[in-house]
This record gives structure tokens, C-alpha cells and sequence, in this order.
């Protein structure tokens, strides 16, 4: 392992979870009214994929699937200082849910001879939680989810992972390669540099794969999709009991009433 | 460490960069903010052939940009067609209105004809928000580099000259021959790079304004307009903005109607929040109905350049011009309001001046003084100086302009349409005796319709 690690990093664009609505009559989000930005927590992964090669040594390559204008995320990886990236686009992932999905990104870490595979801990539009163990398992890898940071020993070709569990955390070793979960808010991405951004910007293109280029044109898609969404309402705000109190005492008076 | 692209297993590779390549005059000029006057610079300058990189701080532009609402468009429409662009609606209705803080209101509205014809003089409400992200696409189109969320936080120097400017980012100075300071009122890289002084607290004016939501219909009913007609309401005296010496504004814009006040940045230091000077004004009875069901949508606050010619700072530098509302350039003669089509003007001419001075391979202040030149000539620096009297005139007859005139209005006008037993005549002499008291006699009438007589001229 002179050459360092090969580490993949997966980012989804998703609509701006500061902007997004629910419509009300479909119980669907608003996607289009929200601009299409870089999932949240996919910051934290991309800044866990930077510090690693800081330490170990390698390149980062970010990958994401989507239409042709989901390259944005691409970008915005590369500006923060990921070395290159890859687009998995194709009509016929369209409609793929989350098994078919991770079917893709895992075929596409196999493609990279990835060592370590690091993802955000979900995506704010879906919130499944559900891809980065689907990775591991399509491509029968080890895994850490929930992961707050990270400890490589390169000598021993070995990842430590420090695991947010109830009651307090766990540290597991594991060896390469390896699919990372981390959390959201784990760590404190760094910004992009000024001429990174303009490169990433300008001048830097993604290679783009389709599914027959990852052998997977008839696993993928709204037909191999084994979610199924039995239905979607709204639940309406419970109307709260209100009582006015004068003073603190008669607010005393009350709670020991009603308690 | 760089990888090229390989094809192996017929699969292509990605290209891997880790070393990132300098832009250091890379760009043949940065501008410094992508709002109406950075946009119109820069979109010259790339029709001219040059490289321009725009810096924006905002996530998009038009995030941070605030005005009252009405477009004046005739620039915008030689530069891009602007059929496609998120216009609201055209102004079909001008109302001057003036307001006492008794509730009492006194109006003149006009419709004229012509302005329902296309282009409809050239006047048009937009949302910021929605029109700067278009103009500067149009720029994008034309090859400008435009980078958001980045902060211009000064100025390279090499000798006096202008060579760059440095971001709040890593890695964040980048050199280039010219920079294009477009950064708005609150300039303050120029000023902080000594390019112009810190303006005087009278030559800046505080503006805070709110959006609500409301059905088109309700709009359409409630202003009385058909298809994309809109209504422009300017509002004056001391129902409008209390205390202070300014002005109210009402325009529709396609679903919402945009509402705010704007008055001299002194009165709000002397204690006149514009919280409290917005509440007065949206509750005064004559403004209240207007918006009366709507959804706030959005609340903004900006200071804005009134200094007028005087106040304008050196344009041109080694190096560097300065535009738009950094500039000063925003015109308030009581009746005209403004700043966004001067901004265009100014950075269309500093954009022609950067390309002709870099095509002689010169970028030093005399090269660029072209600039200067064209917009002293324009409409812009011309209007700012035939109407450099009106701010100093209002302000010292603040009393009579916008408590005592208001409320002899409105007394006049009871008295004129009075119902009694009294002859017209009678009620015609009552009218009068309170506008020429309010006024300080005939001779102090006399003495301030002279005062005032450039106001429509």
C-alpha cells in the first residue's frame, strides 16, 4: 500500500432541505421549488475521504448517480479537494430505490479498486439510512455505519472506526476494504479553495458510466426496485389545550391542579 | 500527483488532479459582485472577447441584493433580450400620494395610455432574487465565470496599482489586470482599500421593506389592473415615515406585493427604528387595506447611496473602476426613485472602457478614464447633478413638507367639499386660508413654490 489508499466518497444531490416543501394533496415533496444542492451530511463524508488521504496517502474519487445535472455535486466535491470524479448516469437507473442504487455505487467502488468507500449517514430527501450497507453487502465488505471519526493504520492495512451506539460509542477495526457511514455533523468540512473551486468550476469533467458499462442495465431501475410506497398522508397539527395564567403563582396553582 | 484518463477493460477512467492550477491572470478582469451593475460589466467585457471570473458572496445572485421594486429597463434591453426574463409586471399606474399621521391622504394617480403598449416605458416590478440569477446567467451564457459564496474581503496591491483582490477562502487571492468593484452600497473593500471615503452619515439613507403574499386576483381587484399591469404607489409626508425625512413605497409584483420605506440613515440613528417606521406606515389607513391578508414572505433591510453627485467618489483608478451603488449611483428627486438602471448604465461603460484599455494592453487609471467620461455624459451623472439640490432642500423644510402640508391638505379639502347651509364660496375662502397659512402666507407660498419649482423640471 505505497500508493496510498483508493478512497471513493458517495454524494447524492438532493433539493435544498432549507427550501423544501410537502405538498399538501400528494404528500410528496416539492422537489423542483427547492434548489438542487449537495446532501448535508455528504459534506462530513467528503471532509472524513479528505483527512484520510491526508493521513494515508492516495486519491479521492467522488461518485454520484443522476441525471447529467447532478455533476454539480461532483464539483463541489472536487472544489473542496477530491481528485477526480465519476457520474453513473442512465436512463435506466431512473426510478431505482435503494437496493439497485447501492447495487451501482457498489459496482462503481469495485471499478475504482476502491479500498475504502465513505458516505454520508443518509440522504436529507429520503432519509433512508439504507445505502451504504447496501454497498457492503452487493460487494460483500466490511462496514462501519454511524462512524464520528476515523483511525487508518495504513501498516496494518487496517481502518479503526469510532461508532456512535446507545450508551455511549464503540471503536471497531476492520480490515480493507471498507464501507463508512459517518454522522452527520461529525466533523467540520473544510471550505474550498479559491483556484480549486474555479478548476473544479471550470475545467474539471466527470467520466460518466451507464449501466451496461457496470454489467448492470437489467438489475437496476423502477422494476428492480423492490420498495413499494402503499401510500402518503399528512398528519395534521393536534389543536393544544391553551389556559392564560396572570402570574407565576397562579401558574403555580394551575400545574399543581392539573398535575 | 495527475493521472490522465485510461481506457482499460473498455471502461474509461477518471482523470485524477490532485495539484490545482493557479487562475493568477488567468482572467482579464474580476468583478466583485454579480448584481445589476457587476452583471453588466461583466457581460460587456465577454462580449468583447475578454475573460471576466464575477465573485459573488451570496449563494446565488440576488440573494443579497435589495431594492423597492421598479426596473427601468432600457439599458437591459440593448445588452439581452429580455423576453425570457422573470419580469412581474409592467408599471400600468404611477400614484403619488401623501400621507398625514392623522390618517388623512391626498393622491394623484396616472395612467397614461402609452404605458400599456409594449415595452411599456421601459418599467417593470421584478423580485431581485429571481431577476439578478437570470441577468447573470445571461453573462454565463455570454462566458463569464461567475463563482457564488465567496467573499471579496480586499484589494492586491503592486506599487499604487490595482493587481487582484483576496477572498475569505483558502488559497484566496488571484490576481487579474483589472478589478470591477460592483459590491453595493455597503462598499467595503473600496473603502477599505482607500478607493473612496467612508460616506457621510447624510449622504446614506436606510431602507427596509416587506414582501407579502397574496392571490393574483386580490392584487388584480385590489389595485385595479388587468393581465400584467401593475401599480407603482410612492408615498410622502409624516403618515409615510413618522419623524424622519423619506418616503414609502407599495408596487405589486405577480403574487405578492412588496412594501417598504426609505429615509435618511440619520433620523434612525436619532432613535426611529425601521421596525416601528415600517409598522406605522403598513398600519396607516390609507396602506393597511393594500396588504391587508397577506402572507410576510420576506423582510430585507439595505442602506442606499443618496449623496447625489457630490457624494460620487473617484471612478476610475490603476487598476480598478468603481460601479453601480458603490459608486453613489441611485437618484432620489422625490418623484423619481432610481438605481438599478444607472447601475447597468455604469457597468456597461466601464465594461466597454476595460476592453478598449486592456485591447491597448493598459489597464492604469487613464487608460480606463473613459469610463468616468461616458457616464458623466450619460443620463445617470447628469440627473444626479440636476437634482442635487433636493435632499439638502427637503430636509430643511422638513416641518412644512411633511406634517404641516399633509394636514392643511386634508383641512382644505374638508373645507372645500364641505355640506352645509355655506355658499361654495365661502368654503372655497376656507380652503385656501389653510393652505396659505400652512404655506406661511402668500409670500412664504411664493417663496417655496420657487424652492420647489425644479422639482418638475
Amino acid at each position: 500500500m505505497n500508493d496510498g489508499w483508493n478512497i471513493v466518497v458517495c454524494v447524492k444531490q438532493v433539493p435544498d432541505a432549507d427550501d423544501v416543501t410537502i405538498d399538501p394533496d400528494t404528500g410528496t415533496l416539492n422537489r423542483s421549488d427547492a434548489p438542487a444542492v449537495l446532501n448535508k451530511p455528504d459534506h462530513n463524508a467528503v471532509e472524513s475521504a479528505l483527512a484520510l488521504r491526508d493521513a494515508v496517502g492516495g486519491t479521492v474519487t467522488a461518485v454520484t448517480m443522476g441525471p447529467p445535472p447532478a455533476s454539480a455535486v461532483l464539483q463541489a466535491a472536487v472544489a473542496a479537494g477530491a481528485d477526480g470524479g465519476v457520474l453513473l448516469t442512465d436512463r435506466a437507473f431512473g426510478g431505482s430505490d435503494t437496493w439497485p442504487t447501492s447495487l451501482a455505487l457498489a459496482r462503481a467502488a469495485e471499478e475504482l479498486d476502491a479500498d475504502v468507500v465513505i458516505c454520508g449517514e443518509e440522504s436529507t430527501d429520503s432519509s433512508t439510512g439504507q445505502v451504504p450497507p447496501g454497498i457492503a453487502a452487493h460487494n460483500g465488505w466490511a462496514q462501519l455505519t454511524y462512524t464520528e471519526s476515523l483511525d487508518p493504520r495504513p501498516d496494518e492495512g487496517v481502518l479503526v472506526g469510532t461508532r456512535d451506539v446507545e450508551g455511549g460509542y464503540e471503536r471497531v477495526a476492520t480490515a480493507l476494504p471498507v464501507v463508512v457511514a459517518m454522522v452527520f455533523g461529525a466533523n467540520d468540512p473544510r471550505p474550498a479553495g479559491l483556484h480549486r473551486k474555479i478548476f473544479a468550476e471550470t475545467e474539471f469533467e466527470p467520466v460518466q458510466w451507464t449501466a451496461a458499462d457496470l454489467g448492470i442495465e437489467d438489475r437496476v431501475g423502477l422494476v428492480n426496485s423492490p420498495t413499494k410506497v402503499g401510500g402518503m398522508d399528512t398528519a395534521s397539527p393536534v389543536e393544544r389545550e391553551r389556559t392564560r395564567v396572570d402570574s407565576v403563582e397562579a401558574l403555580y396553582d394551575h400545574l399543581a391542579e392539573v398535575l | 500527483m495527475s493521472r490522465e484518463a485510461t481506457t482499460a477493460g473498455g471502461l474509461q477512467r477518471p482523470t485524477l488532479r490532485t495539484e490545482t492550477p493557479s487562475y493568477d491572470d488567468a482572467f482579464d478582469a474580476v468583478v466583485v459582485g454579480a448584481g445589476l451593475a457587476g452583471t453588466a460589466a461583466a457581460l460587456t467585457m465577454a462580449r468583447d472577447g475578454l475573460d471576466v471570473l464575477m465573485l459573488e458572496r451570496g449563494p446565488a445572485p440576488g440573494t443579497k441584493n435589495v431594492f423597492g421594486g421598479v426596473l427601468y429597463t432600457p439599458t437591459i434591453r440593448e445588452l439581452v433580450d429580455i423576453d425570457g426574463a422573470p419580469l412581474e409586471r409592467y408599471v400600468a399606474e404611477k400614484r403619488f400620494s401623501i400621507l398625514s399621521s392623522d390618517g388623512d391622504e391626498t393622491a394623484i394617480s396616472m395612467r397614461p395610455g402609452a404605458w400599456r403598449d409594449e415595452p411599456h416605458n421601459d418599467s417593470y416590478t421584478v423580485l431581485r432574487r429571481r431577476f439578478d440569477e437570470w441577468f447573470a446567467k445571461q453573462a454565463v451564457e455570454a462566458g463569464v465565470t461567475l463563482v457564488t459564496e465567496t467573499t471579496v474581503t480586499g484589494l492586491l496591491r503592486d506599487g499604487g496599482a490595482v493587481v487582484g483582490v483576496t477572498t475569505d477562502r483558502p488559497d484566496g487571492e488571484i490576481h487579474a489586470p483589472v478589478v470591477v468593484l460592483a459590491e453595493g452600497a455597503n462598499s467595503l473593500v473600496s473603502e477599505g482599500a482607500e478607493l473612496k471615503e467612508r460616506p457621510e452619515r447624510d449622504a446614506v439613507a436606510v431602507s427596509v421593506k416587506e414582501v407579502f403574499k397574496l392571490d393574483r386576483d386580490t392584487i388584480d381587484d385590489r389595485f385595479r389592473l388587468d393581465g400584467d399591469a401593475g401599480a407603482a404607489y410612492q408615498y410622502f409626508g409624516e403618515g409615510a415615515v413618522g419623524e424622519a425625512v423619506g418616503g414609502g413605497f407599495v408596487y405589486t409584483n405577480k403574487r405578492s406585493v412588496s412594501v417598504g420605506v426609505v429615509y435618511r440613515v440619520e433620523d434612525a440613528a436619532a432613535g426611529q427604528t425601521p421596525e416601528a417606521t415600517l409598522d406605522a406606515f403598513e398600519s396607516h389607513p390609507a396602506v393597511a387595506p393594500l396588504v391587508r391578508g397577506g402572507r410576510r414572505i420576506e423582510y430585507s433591510a439595505h442602506v442606499v447611496p443618496e449623496g447625489g453627485a457630490r457624494a460620487m467618489p473617484d471612478l476610475v483608478h490603476d487598476g480598478a473602476v468603481v460601479v453601480g451603488d458603490a459608486a453613489g449611483l441611485v437618484l432620489n428627486s422625490g418623484v423619481h426613485l432610481e438605481g438599478t438602471n444607472m447601475a447597468v448604465e455604469s457597468g456597461y461603460h466601464a465594461g466597454k472602457a476595460i476592453a478598449a484599455a486592456l485591447a491597448d494592453g493598459r489597464s492604469d487609471a487613464e487608460a480606463l478614464a473613459a469610463y468616468a467620461r461616458d457616464l458623466d455624459q450619460s443620463f445617470v451623472v447628469e440627473n444626479l447633478r440636476h437634482y442635487d439640490w433636493f435632499q439638502r432642500t427637503i430636509a430643511a423644510d422638513r416641518q412644512f413638507l411633511f406634517e404641516d402640508l399633509p394636514r392643511a391638505l386634508a383641512s382644505a379639502e374638508t373645507e372645500y367639499f364641505k355640506m352645509d347651509r355655506a355658499s361654495k364660496d365661502e368654503h372655497t375662502g376656507a380652503a385656501r386660508d389653510h393652505l396659505v397659512a400652512a404655506a406661511g402666507g402668500w409670500f412664504g407660498a411664493a417663496k417655496r413654490a420657487w424652492r420647489f419649482r425644479r422639482m418638475l423640471s
